[in-house]
């Protein structure tokens, strides 16, 4: 056996040469001996290696399109095999890389690695770290999530800022005027072939020059060792040490939170970029009103800085110029660090960003549990909030209704001056009502819809036949689509309800059924009540309050807007469907556990 | 007794495995992820009524169902097609049904031009009306699968869809 694998590897090297370039490499000198500070850059080749091999992965699965970009990545997340660890771990190497090639950089200028003769060497690693932070740019957006998509409007904006060139720039990188398939396709393409095919370029290059230049090159070393075994264990337990580190974050953290998907239209949604952008994001707020300051001048400037560092020596003192390279670097990174916690602490602080983001988490919460129950509607991730009435439909209740018509759980805006509509259309709703029409809850705001207080003054049915009469108006609900009022009549459950006599006896006075023409013939004008409650009758209310089946007969001093060209005849269908209570209760269950899609696809 | 240097090359070998491992293995099974996933089997599904069909002319259905697409969900859509071929009176089954899946390489099966046997466009696979291989193209004849008739003078046919392995002799689920 053990001669089998020397004979092969004996032909190997004697048809390529592979294994004489190993040996040579293992047995490269490293001058002053083994270090832990040498490992600092193999480490953070191996943690961009594993971003490369969760990110091919990742690939296999992920679909770049504003409509499935989000399924996809829920799909991930929630309905593969370790799905979350692979992406969660992507992500946590992006950070580990950030990290890593921040400190390859400080290092190199504490050594003064940075001076002549390795200005290239300087200028190619400063360039590995932007391609780093782009590829987090980039990436970041990727999920088409709130999250990711909020980030990259914040960012691609301040690309536009740059004079000249910045509204060209902004408008072929997101490829056109609005975000959409164009800019995920774009960033994607950034993302997976255009940055790190520059990152193989440049780590090559540097690959090259580190053979001529060595590791830091700073002292001229009597004593020298080997790479193989003790520098290679030193960069191999870094990295493996780094990996570890990063795998545990993952599996604390449990893989990375995927947000709610990307809604343009969302009006109070707290973006804020990845923690590495931070202080670039404090900096917006401090220079308030001279913006161009915090998203150019400073970032442009510290750039710049970094790649003249290797030609200060050329006007100042050779130890001056190492000294102020230090300074600089020091005082950057100092900076960062207080504006980070600055900025963690204002948020940490504000309560408008606190209720925002308890928003958000509530709505990428729902949003996971209904992927994960009803699947991505082919028309796109987005209809997965879009069309829950729940979400949708409360959002559209609290911007269009709230203002009059209270509701439990919704913070009221101001005095109401309509019927509260919790449970509208409920057997609780009604009979409330039958008891008090004149509560504050029911008419009591809407002096013109007085017509069931009269009714009360004057009406005979005891609590009995007022329990019969709500259970019987709460069943108009549950009247079919397709299903006229003769039919409806007709069916003997209905026809012997026990609600019915007393209804026909006090309520029929007023309230025709089906038939509105009739309505000189009663004893007072009211609403219709054939179907009350179910979905079209709250669809029609809402739409045109004051047809002939509704209010029309309040005429001028009927109170409601008509909704109809306002909201889409979508909205509307959501927001009657909410006001009914149609739709998927929220659970308890977090939504890390919410995977039923992957159970029902899998046997 | 292993020295230092012993140690320090165990040590390096052992942790390159360890890193390549802790990419490899969650990799591997995240890769693998489609092997847990079956084919979707439907509930039987009404296609006809028996009096539509004739003896030996087959007829052709799409098979209706919801479709779940990796994280998208369909409403009810055509996802495949059945042949149903009315047997003579006298026969134990009144129908049979085929799926027009092929046995070969999963191309749609069709009526040849002459209307007296199966024919798959892609590679010619010949099957007669009872499903059995008329050549050699396909490992085993077409798909039969369960037929129920609701009671009654003119029943409904009820056909349940599934999808069967290719290219085996034997023929084996896919769900």
């Amino acid at each position: 056996m053990r001669k089998l694998i020397i004979s092969l590897a004996d032909w190997i090297d004697d048809r390529t040469g592979l294994i004489r370039v190993a040996n040579r490499v293992l047995a490269r000198p490293v001058p002053g001996g083994a270090r832990w500070g040498h490992a600092l850059g193999f480490a953070l080749a191996a943690i961009l290696f594993a971003d490369l091999v969760t990110g091919l992965l990742l690939m296999t699965t992920y679909s770049p399109s504003s409509t499935m970009a989000w399924g996809s990545v829920y799909y991930i997340t929630h309905g593969m095999d370790l799905g979350w660890f692979i992406r969660g771990l992507h992500r946590y190497a992006c950070y580990g890389s950030v990290v890593l090639g921040g400190l390859f950089l400080a290092r190199l200028v504490l050594a003064g690695a940075y001076r002549a003769p390795r200005e290239v060497h300087w200028w190619l690693a400063v360039g590995v770290f932007l391609l780093i932070l782009g590829l987090g740019v980039t990436g970041n957006i990727l999920p088409w999530d709130q999250r990711g998509y909020w980030a990259a409007m914040v960012e691609t904006t301040i690309a536009g800022g740059v004079p000249v060139v910045g509204p060209w720039i902004k408008k072929v990188v997101v490829g056109g005027s609005e975000f959409g398939n164009q800019t995920i396709t774009r960033f994607y393409g950034l993302h997976v072939a255009v940055l790190p095919g520059l990152l193989v370029v440049i780590g090559w290059a540097y690959a090259v020059l580190f053979g001529k230049h060595g590791y830091d090159g700073s002292v001229e070393h009597e004593k020298t060792e080997p790479y193989w075994p003790r520098q290679a264990f030193y960069d191999l337990a870094l990295a493996a040490g780094v990996l570890g580190l990063l795998s545990a974050l993952t599996l604390v953290d449990h893989g990375y939170s995927l947000d709610a998907p990307a809604d343009p239209s969302s009006d109070d949604y707290p973006a804020r970029p990845e923690w590495y952008f931070l202080p670039l994001n404090l900096l917006l707020h401090v220079f308030e009103g001279r913006e161009f300051i915090a998203t150019l001048v400073i970032p442009g400037g510290v750039v710049t800085t970094l790649l003249l560092l290797p030609l200060l020596e050329k006007v100042l003192p050779k130890r001056l110029a190492h000294v102020a390279s230090i300074s600089f670097l020091v005082s950057v990174a100092g900076a960062a660090t207080v504006l980070v916690g600055m900025g963690l602490q204002r948020d940490a602080q504000s309560l408008s960003f606190q209720k925002a983001r308890a928003k958000a988490d509530t709505a990428a919460a729902r949003a996971v549990l209904l992927a994960g129950l009803e699947g991505i509607p082919p028309e796109g991730s987005s209809y997965v909030l879009g069309l829950d009435p729940l979400h949708r439909g409360g959002e559209v209740f609290a911007k269009k209704c709230l203002g009059c018509h209270p509701m439990v759980g919704l913070e009221k805006l101001e005095e109401p001056s309509a019927p509260t509509l919790t449970d509208y259309g409920s057997y609780a709703w009604i009979r409330g009502l039958l008891e008090t029409p004149d509560s504050p809850l029911y008419f009591g705001k809407v002096p013109q819809c007085d017509g069931m207080t009269t009714w009360k003054e004057t009406s005979k049915l005891g609590p009995k036949a007022l329990d019969d009469v709500a259970a019987f108006v709460a069943s108009f609900a549950d009247v079919p689509p397709d299903t006229t009022p003769a039919q409806w009549l007709a069916d003997p459950q209905v026809k012997d309800h026990p609600g019915r006599a007393p209804y026909q006896k006090e309520c029929a006075q007023c309230h025709t059924m089906g038939d509105p023409s009739i309505r000189e013939k009663m004893m007072q004008p009211a609403p219709d009540l054939f179907a009350w409650g179910s979905k079209r009758w709250t669809a029609r209310m809402i739409k045109e309050p004051n047809s002939v089946n509704h209010y029309g007969y309040l005429e001028a001093e009927q109170p409601m807007p008509a909704f109809a060209g306002q909201l889409t005849d979508r909205d509307v269908d959501t927001l009657a469907r909410y006001l009914k209570g149609d739709y998927v209760k929220p659970t308890d269950s977090s939504h890390r556990e919410a995977k039923p899609g992957s159970e029902t696809a899998r046997k | 007794m292993p020295t230092r240097r012993d140690l320090f090359r165990l040590g390096a070998v052992a942790l390159g495995n360890v890193f390549a491992l802790a990419l490899a293995v969650p990799g591997v099974k995240f890769l693998l992820d489609p092997l847990g996933k079956g084919s979707a089997v439907g509930a039987f599904r009404s296609l006809t009524r028996l009096g539509q069909l004739k003896v030996g002319e087959p007829l052709a259905f799409a098979i209706l169902a919801r479709r779940n697409d990796g994280w998208v969900n369909y409403p009810e859509e055509p996802v495949g097609s059945v042949w149903l071929v009315r047997q003579p009176d006298g026969s134990p089954d009144q129908v049979v049904a085929f799926s027009a899946e092929c046995p070969h390489l999963s191309c749609p099966v069709n009526l040849a031009p002459d209307r007296k046997s199966f024919l798959c466009p892609c590679h010619g696979a010949n099957f007669g009306f009872d499903g059995g291989k008329l050549n050699e193209v396909a490992a085993r004849g077409m798909d039969a699968l369960p037929v129920q008739l609701t009671p009654g003078d003119d029943p409904e046919v009820l056909v349940k869809f599934e999808r069967f392995q290719p290219q085996s002799a034997e023929k084996k689920s896919l769900a």
